[in-house]
């Protein structure tokens, strides 16, 4: 079998996979939510209301159908798109996903962009001098912003560059005076393409603390996978005989061990995005970044069901998605891989 | 020159970001037009705006200035009409009651207000409102008289009928906006006939702007930006930083609200704060052993001291508390005894403790407040120095939701837990603590008692509550302190702390106002004439 005849039946069986995966991880929050103890009637009614009203809501609610028939509902709706409504706001889930996705998309991929390139800059700066100053300090960086606690992190920038500084504002996706760019959601994509300097402007604000943090953060990562790679590519076999044949040492670390070193930064970077699409929960939190990992810690804490549900479908079907288009590209750069 | 070279190299990346984050931050974001609406910021996100549908406290501030009731709480704790004009006439029976309606209300969509458009909003609050319980059991029908005069058919007699009719939920809402909502809900927008309209709604941001045919006092701003944050530190830093104008104390960590205080104390800000209207208190299991013998409750009655608990855990900003209804509400009676550890001995030793036998005892706390669990220590590490021969508190942490759920089984000895009276009336506070629909001797088997996890009644204690909702005046406030007695001799609950709600503005900004109901007033908001 040729190797792209293997690639195709490795992308089919991924994709058939895919839907018993996510049959699977739906069935799993379902099951969870119901065992957890609480429901959404006792999140809204707090302990004011009487066992009666208690009952009418739940009635009203839907949830005084037997547990069997709650979980065919909802597969079956599932089957057909549907990701029912929230039980906070009747809202369908569709819409208020759709609503908040974009916001984790923005800060997910700008922080993503800063990580990459803090990460590789610093990475690669050791290279020249291994074991040098830079090199030293490169490697205290990555160490330093991966062992970092996030919520820590975020906080003392947040009370630094927002409170005391007042360079950014201290949370919020765009100033609450102004109203917020009603188009494809991802605000800094509307701005561009309105070319409305302003609200470029006003996004990049809110955008700013929250991205840097997160891509500090990750940052490290990036830094400490090019770094290793990187030391390991310049100590092959065929970077020496590149240096034997009289090749400069520029060109022999970017045209031959770098492409090398960035094969594992790049499925990291894969992991990585498929991390940030659930969100980076307490960069949302701490900056009120109205974001879906937002929305769902929200939706737990309410023990709104099928918030929860289609908030987990819908990221469990974006990470299947986004790993298995890394593993494509990486499989389509690296020939030696076998399926 | 080459050293020069490689200082360049090693400072050129991080001062270019240092620079990029000057010329980003050189657009301050605490820049905002003076003439532009006010920011006022709260804890959390509202997700709905429809009367129906909104229970948090946050939703129910925001439609308290998008829509009015047809009776307000004043500050002074008065009740005046609003869109009804004037009180409600009762029949002989005190099961009708006829309520005359304010002309020339507009709705915000420019329809006119009148009996219809207010017997359609509280039907539909009846039939789909998920805070309907309030006042499902008490008004059992609604008829229209004419043009202006609405009709209430009660179940039974109810006094308080005006305090009820407060309730920011049953705001009326223009029938031809809801006419397509009137069996489902409207989440995104609100057209009622308050000073304000909603122009724009996302559940962390809310944009209120004047409305220019409102009946009553126009605000004295130009708008309000109502915006919501998910954590404690960052309401605090934003109104330390500036870049809100007003922050709501709602959910705010005791720490930071005493911080807050101290600084409007010292000038730097302006503090507002309304009656205190939430009681936080706890519930104990009176029909199970231990707590199912009085004696030891009124011991743990007597072992609580307010006053140092809330000034150690509220720095003072939570008055101590001893009834269960608050002292600013017409009947309220402080009932509970005052703190005496040698009386609490007494009692534990009579009932054959402290002398080499301790009496433990479970107190649960809601995990996600952080006031419960730090009185549940404070008052685990007072008893330990004091009484801790007699008495000894075991702490468990426990999620609110998770809770609630279980109160109703008696799960817990003793539960740390806090209320707010829908609206501001004694049978908003007594109903919900202590109603028994069946019940024998000291124990209740149905009813808000069990609901509350007490499970405690005494007999004609049942009756004493329903008969003071059926009168008014001198008789009425002789029932309601009768049946506060009782359940201070009970000892069922142990009232513990007041809390006020409280708001802060920037020195530009008026001092915050708060209505009777404990609303902030968005309308008296006001930026100040600069000097």
């Amino acid at each position: 079998m040729s190797r792209r005849q293997a690639l195709t039946r490795y992308i089919g069986s991924r994709l058939l996979l895919a839907p018993v995966m996510l049959w699977l991880i739906a069935t799993l929050v379902f099951l969870l939510l119901r065992v957890a103890p609480g429901d959404p009637v006792d999140a809204l009614l707090g302990n004011r209301a009487s066992a009666l009203a208690r009952e009418q809501l739940r009635a009203q609610l839907g949830l005084d159908q037997p547990l069997l028939a709650q979980y065919g509902q909802f597969l079956a709706d599932l089957l057909q798109g549907d990701l029912g409504s929230s039980l906070r706001n009747s809202q369908s889930v569709r819409e208020i996903v759709g609503a908040a996705l974009p916001a984790s998309v923005e800060l997910g991929v700008t922080a993503l962009l800063i990580a990459l390139l803090l990460g590789l800059a610093v990475g690669f700066s050791g290279v020249a001098r291994p074991e040098g100053r830079l090199d030293l300090a490169g490697r205290l960086y990555g160490i330093g912003t991966y062992a970092l606690p996030v919520f820590w992190a975020a906080m003392v920038m947040q009370l630094v560059f927002a409170v005391a500084l007042g360079w950014f504002p201290v949370g919020g996706r765009y100033p609450p005076t102004l109203v917020p760019p009603q188009g494809s959601g991802f605000y800094l994509l509307d701005g561009l393409l309105a070319g409305d300097w302003a609200v470029i402007q006003a996004t990049l604000q809110h955008l700013a603390l929250p991205a840097l943090t997160l891509g500090l953060l990750l940052s490290g990562i990036f830094e400490r996978a090019l770094r290793l790679n990187l030391r390991r590519a310049l100590r092959s076999d065929y970077v020496e005989a590149a240096r034997s044949r009289g090749i400069s040492e520029t060109r022999v670390v970017l045209r031959h061990a770098l492409p090398n070193a960035l094969l594992p930064v790049l499925t990291i970077a894969g992991i990585t995005v498929a991390s940030l699409i659930g969100g980076a929960l307490l960069i949302e939190l701490i900056f009120s970044w109205p974001g879906i990992a937002y929305r769902l810690q929200e939706a737990i804490g309410q023990r709104d069901y099928p918030l929860v549900q289609g908030i987990v479908v819908v990221i469990a079907a974006l990470v299947v998605l986004v790993n298995l288009v890394v593993d494509v590209v990486v499989a389509l750069l690296d020939p030696r891989l076998k399926f | 020159m080459q050293g020069s070279s490689r200082w360049q190299r090693r400072w050129l990346a991080p001062g270019l970001l240092l620079v990029a984050l000057v010329l980003l931050g050189g657009c301050r974001a605490s820049r905002r037009r003076l003439d532009g609406p006010l920011v006022v910021a709260a804890y959390g996100s509202i997700q709905t705006v429809d009367p129906a549908q909104a229970t948090t406290v946050i939703a129910l501030q925001l439609l308290s200035a998008l829509g009015d009731p047809l009776y307000a709480i004043a500050a002074d704790g008065q009740i005046e009409p609003r869109l009804a004009s004037g009180p409600p006439q009762l029949s002989a029976d005190g099961l009708r009651a006829v309520i005359p309606l304010r002309r020339g209300v507009r709705f915000h969509d420019g329809t006119p207000f009148d009996a219809e458009a207010m017997a359609f909003s509280l039907r539909r609050f009846l039939a789909i409102g998920k805070l309907s319980y309030v006042v499902g059991n008490r008004i059992k029908a609604v008829r229209v008289l004419d043009s202006h005069r609405l009709e209430l058919q009660l179940r039974q007699p109810f006094s308080p009928l005006e305090a009820l009719l407060s309730f920011a939920s049953l705001t009326p809402v223009s029938p031809t906006a809801y006419q397509q909502h009137a069996k489902g809900f409207r989440p995104a927008g609100f057209v009622g006939t308050g000073p304000y309209k909603l122009s724009f709604h996302s559940p962390q941001l809310q944009r209120l702007e004047p409305f220019a045919d409102y009946w009553g006092q126009a605000p004295r701003n130009s708008g309000i930006a109502l915006v919501g944050m998910s954590t404690s530190t960052s309401l605090y830093g934003a109104i330390r930083g500036g870049s809100v104008d007003v922050l709501l104390s709602t959910s705010l960590e005791p720490e930071q609200q005493s911080a807050l205080h101290r600084r409007a104390n010292a000038g730097k800000l302006r503090e507002g704060a309304g009656p205190a209207l939430e009681i936080g208190y706890l519930t104990l299991l009176s029909d199970r052993p231990p707590l199912d013998r009085l004696a030891l409750r009124r011991a743990l009655a007597y072992s609580l001291d307010r006053e140092r608990l809330t000034q150690r855990v509220s720095d003072g900003l939570r008055p101590p508390l001893r009834g269960l209804v608050p002292p600013g509400i017409p009947g309220a009676l402080a009932a509970w005894p005052k703190a005496d550890l040698q009386r609490s001995r007494q009692l534990l030793s009579a009932e054959g403790y402290c002398n080499g036998s301790v009496l433990e005892l479970q107190l649960t706390y809601r995990s996600n407040v952080p006031t419960d669990r730090l009185l549940a220590l404070s008052w685990q590490e007072l008893l330990r120095s004091r009484l801790g021969d007699c008495l000894r508190l075991e702490l468990q942490g426990m999620e609110s939701t998770t809770a609630y759920r279980q109160l109703g089984d008696g799960a817990f000895q003793m539960i740390l837990l806090d209320w707010m009276g829908d609206y501001p009336d004694a049978d908003n506070y007594l109903t919900p603590l202590l109603e028994c629909r069946r019940g024998a001797g000291n124990r209740c088997s149905e009813g808000d008692s069990v609901a509350s996890g007490s499970f405690w009644t005494a007999p004609g204690l049942q009756q004493t509550l329903l008969q003071s909702n059926a009168v008014s005046g001198a008789q009425r406030l002789a029932l309601l302190d009768g049946v506060q007695r009782q359940a201070a001799n009970g000892t069922p609950y142990l009232p513990l702390w007041l809390v006020r709600p409280r708001a802060w503005a920037l020195n530009s900004i008026t001092a915050p106002q708060f209505d009777g109901s404990g609303r902030l007033i968005f309308g008296a908001l006001q930026r100040r004439e600069q000097p």
